[in-house]
This record gives structure tokens, C-alpha cells and sequence, in this order.
């Protein structure tokens, strides 16, 4: 009888879900990128966002916790929103830790495999798609003075962003480690990541010819049948000059060339145009 | 003057707080420029200047170990400076970048002497006070949000008159090249942004998205959501959608194949 009743207790998990819940909203889950520092950068935060749940694990071991809280005091990088995932599944893993089933290392040596790749597919979804997204929708309406843009922009961005923390703490704790391991093996990440690249970039190229407002003003041919060069070039094709211009940008970027000396060279740039006649704002 | 001066500073301490209220990114000029055009009593301009200064600042974001020009007080003085100078988005943009940074390497010097403090983290762990960290963490957090309010407030009151100065000597083609410089820049953002993102396999759908606006006028809205089908379709979300969600579960059959 004891037995299969111990067996019932031990299989519960320990971490309710209302607590991991509760966990995405805490000083360290939502301040992540507060205590930032250069060498071991969201270390602290991490720490306290599993903070309470780890006094839970280890209430009848304070060495462990002792040790648990040192071993999260090492170097932690990742997008912040990600970070409940991960601390979903470094509770799962302290548990057994505190039975005694895994070493303190795995949970370290877990942490760090986990940084790279989340961070890559974090960074491309939050801040290369959605946050591209929501600029998008929001930029035009903002450019005409209009307050619902940054409204929009704020909204399409952290909807997301805070039901991937709550949903991502689940996962991790129901899931643990070696689902991780196998969605890395089968590509599934890689997949994830280019499916985010594909979606951001075409929001990017589509604003490439929404934002470019400088014109090519030179007239060409005289009298009736003038025409300025921009409007020769949109007939080739729609936005043609605001394309060469990103694609230059993008070239400089790839020497080296630094985004200041970019700006200056192209207020430089803008000056000569203006005093010669050939574009115009 | 002095009210604006520490309202602005305010402003700046929300930049900061963002990342101890769960990274909004609304440290962005395109939300702090509105606060700081209702200080300024310009609402509308400071909408607009805002959007265009996040266009220029779209690229620089904090990425891996990057850390971008420090958009925070580049936006928010770059604003208002545009709005008090009545000089508008030109000025903006040229004044934004070169402030963004010089407070990036501001911040950096805190940030080289920050880390002395981590060592009282490190005892507390040992002896398993973790209250001792959380005040170590919003100490490290307070140096931030006092530097970026002085920086912020000190350079606004100090600076806004030097900069009128400036501007109005400026000569007409300047003002007006500045003004081209305007409208080209924002396409700088995004090449930043593509220097992060694009690789070869991205080419071709870069390009759609672009046809889609140029040739048939499509909002961005609108281009998101062909992105969402393609995405859909190409991963095969849907139709496959069981082959796709239990990828990994039948590799998890094989897997306990082999332990057996």
C-alpha cells in the first residue's frame, strides 16, 4: 500500500502549473535583460526567476539549494522570451537532481547547449519576424501622425511574446531535455528558423519600397514630354531607386563600413544632390 | 525649460525600466516619441519623427553579443530636438545616430565597472541568500536608469539652445541635402537588419515581398500574411501537419526500438 501510494506522490509533478504560470511574470522572468551585465550577462535574472520554485525543490536540502543557486550564477544568454522555456526545463532536471538521479554539471552543461540554438531561432522569430511585422503595420500609420501605429506595434509584438513565456514554461517542465535534443537532431529548429527568416524578409522587402521617400528630380527630355528620371525608372520598375540604394547600404555594411560614416556619407551624398539639382525630398 | 528637461529624463528611466518589465521594446523611438511630443506639446510630431527615427534604428538591435547604439537616448533626444528646434525629422535623424553613440560608449565605461558587484551575488549563492541577489540585481539595473536620466535631462537643458544655434546657421542646400539624406536613410535600417537575417536560401522571397508592394501597391500587412501561407504550405504545417508535429514522436519510436 505505502508503496504504490509514494509511487502516486512521486509521479505528481511538483511544480503546478499555476506556479509555472506565475513564474513567467516574475522580477526575474520580466526583468531578464535588467541586471544584464558583459560577463555572464541574464545570470542573475534566471536565477531569481526559478528562484522560488527551486526553495520548493530543494526545502529539505539547504545545500542543495546553496549549490543549486551558485550553479546558476554562471554565464546564461538567450532571447528573453524563450528564457521560461528553459527555465521550465531546468526545474524538471533540478528535481532530479535532488533525488540524486543526475549531477549538478548536466543542469549546467544543459543550460549552455540550450543558449546557442534558442537563441538563433529566438532572436529570428521575435526580433527578425514579429518585431518586423509589427513595425510594418505600425510605421505607416505612425508616419501619418496617427497614435494607433506605436499602439499596433506595442500589441502585435508582446501578444506573442508573453504567450510564448507562459506556454514555453509548460513545455519545458513537461517535456524536459531530451525532446530538445531530438527537435535539434531532426532539423525541426532549422526548419523553425527558416520558416521565421522566410516571413521577416519578405515584410523587410516589401518595406524596402514603401520607405524610401527621396526622389530623383533631374528632368530628362524638355518642354511637354519632360519626365524626371524617377519617373522613367518606377515605369522599369516600381521603387527601383529605394532597391539600389538598400542594396548599396547592404553591400557597405558587408565592407565594414560602419552605419555613422553610412549616415554621414549619405548626408554628404544628399548635400550634392540638392546643390546640383538632381534629387529632391 | 527644467520641467521638460526632467520630464524627457523620465522617459529615459522607462527605457531602462522596459527591461525590468519584461523587454516591450518600448524603449523604441516609435513609442517613446509620442511621450516625448506630448511633453513637448507636439503629440503628432512626435509620431512621426518617432516612426522615422525607428526606421533608422530598425537594424540596431541587440543580438547575440551586439550591442547596438544606444537607441533609448538617440530617440528620445533626437526627438526632441526636431520638435523643440521646429527643424523636424531631418535634424532627427541626423542628430540621433552620432547622440545614440555617445551614450553607447557612455554605457559602456558603467558597464566596465559594474561587475565588481557580482561578486556579492557570488557569496550570497554560496550561503543560499538569494534576497541578496535580487537587491544585487536591481542594483546593477539602477546604474542604467540613473545614467541614461542624467544623460537624457543634462544634455537637453544644456544642449537645446547650442543646437537651435546650429541649425539656424545652417544654409538652405544643407537643410535641403539633409532632407535627401532623410529619405534615403530609413533603407539603411533595413539593410542592418537583412546584414543579421538574410542568407542565400532568403533571397528569392526578399524579392517577392518586394514585387508584391511595388508592382500591386500590397500593404505590409497583406505581404505578412502570403508569408504565413508560404511558410504554412512549404513546412507543411497543415496537410502534413501530423507528420510534422510527430516528427519527432515517430523518432522517438525508433528511438525506444533501439533501447530495447
Amino acid at each position: 500500500m505505502t508503496t504504490s501510494n509514494q509511487n502516486t506522490v512521486e509521479n505528481q509533478p511538483l511544480i503546478t502549473k499555476k506556479e509555472l504560470t506565475r513564474m513567467c511574470f516574475n522580477t526575474g522572468a520580466l526583468g531578464m535583460e535588467y541586471s544584464w551585465n558583459y560577463p555572464r550577462q541574464m545570470h542573475m535574472a534566471f536565477l531569481l526567476m526559478i528562484d522560488k520554485q527551486l526553495k520548493k525543490i530543494y526545502k529539505d536540502n539547504p545545500e542543495g539549494y546553496a549549490e543549486a543557486l551558485t550553479r546558476h550564477m554562471e554565464f546564461f544568454n538567450i532571447t528573453p522570451q524563450l528564457a521560461p522555456f528553459v527555465g521550465g526545463i531546468v526545474l524538471s532536471m533540478e528535481e532530479e537532481r535532488n533525488k540524486g538521479l543526475i549531477d549538478g554539471s548536466a543542469i549546467s552543461g544543459v543550460k549552455a547547449a540550450l543558449m546557442g540554438p534558442l537563441s538563433g531561432i529566438g532572436d529570428s522569430i521575435f526580433l527578425g519576424c514579429i518585431r518586423v511585422i509589427a513595425l510594418g503595420v505600425g510605421l505607416s500609420l505612425a508616419q501619418q501622425g496617427n497614435i494607433l501605429g506605436p499602439i499596433l506595434y506595442f500589441l502585435i509584438y508582446n501578444i506573442p511574446a508573453f504567450l510564448v513565456r507562459v506556454f514555453g514554461a509548460h513545455l519545458g517542465y513537461d517535456l524536459g531535455f531530451t525532446y530538445l535534443q531530438k527537435a535539434q537532431a531532426n532539423g525541426t529548429m532549422d526548419r523553425l528558423m527558416h520558416a521565421a527568416g522566410i516571413l521577416g524578409i519578405m515584410v523587410i522587402g516589401s518595406m524596402t519600397c514603401d520607405m524610401f521617400w527621396a526622389e530623383v528630380s533631374l528632368k530628362i527630355g524638355s518642354g511637354e514630354t519632360a519626365q524626371t528620371l524617377q519617373e522613367i525608372l518606377d515605369g522599369i520598375m516600381p521603387g527601383l531607386v529605394g532597391l539600389g540604394v538598400t542594396w548599396t547600404y547592404y553591400w557597405a555594411l558587408g565592407k565594414k563600413v560602419g552605419p555613422v560614416k553610412l549616415i554621414l556619407l549619405t548626408v554628404v551624398f544628399g548635400i550634392v544632390m540638392a546643390y546640383f539639382g538632381i534629387m529632391a525630398a | 525649460m527644467l520641467l521638460e528637461s526632467i520630464l524627457l529624463g523620465l522617459v529615459a528611466v522607462w527605457g531602462v525600466l522596459d527591461y525590468q518589465f519584461g523587454t516591450l521594446y518600448t524603449f523604441r523611438p516609435i513609442t517613446t516619441g509620442p511621450i516625448v511630443g506630448l511633453i513637448l506639446g507636439d503629440f503628432e510630431m512626435g509620431i512621426t519623427v518617432g516612426a522615422s527615427l525607428e526606421l533608422i534604428f530598425m537594424g540596431a538591435i541587440s543580438v547575440g553579443a551586439y550591442i547596438p547604439p544606444d537607441v533609448v537616448v538617440g530617440g528620445i533626444l533626437g526627438t526632441a530636438f526636431a520638435i523643440t528646434t521646429g527643424a523636424g525629422v531631418e535634424t532627427a535623424i541626423t542628430l540621433a545616430m552620432p547622440i545614440a553613440l555617445i551614450a553607447l560608449s557612455i554605457s559602456n565605461f558603467i558597464a566596465a565597472l559594474t561587475p565588481a558587484f557580482l561578486k556579492i551575488a557570488d557569496d550570497a549563492a554560496t550561503k543560499g541568500d538569494s534576497k541578496r541577489i535580487t537587491k544585487v540585481h536591481w542594483l546593477m539595473g539602477a546604474f542604467g536608469v540613473v545614467e541614461k536620466f542624467l544623460l537624457v535631462s543634462l544634455s537637453f537643458y544644456f544642449g537645446v539652445d547650442a543646437v537651435q544655434a546650429v541649425i539656424g546657421s545652417i544654409p538652405e542646400v544643407a537643410i535641403n541635402g539633409m532632407a535627401i539624406a532623410a529619405g534615403m536613410l530609413p533603407t539603411l535600417g533595413f539593410a542592418m537588419l537583412m546584414r543579421m537575417i538574410l542568407n542565400k536560401k532568403l533571397v528569392p522571397f526578399y524579392f517577392l515581398g518586394y514585387t508584391l508592394t511595388a508592382f500591386l501597391g500590397m500593404p505590409v500587412l497583406g505581404v505578412a500574411i502570403i508569408g504565413v501561407i508560404i511558410v504554412i504550405e512549404k513546412f507543411g504545417f497543415l496537410d502534413n501537419s501530423k507528420k510534422f508535429a510527430t516528427a519527432d514522436g515517430v523518432q522517438e519510436e525508433d528511438m525506444d526500438d533501439d533501447d530495447f
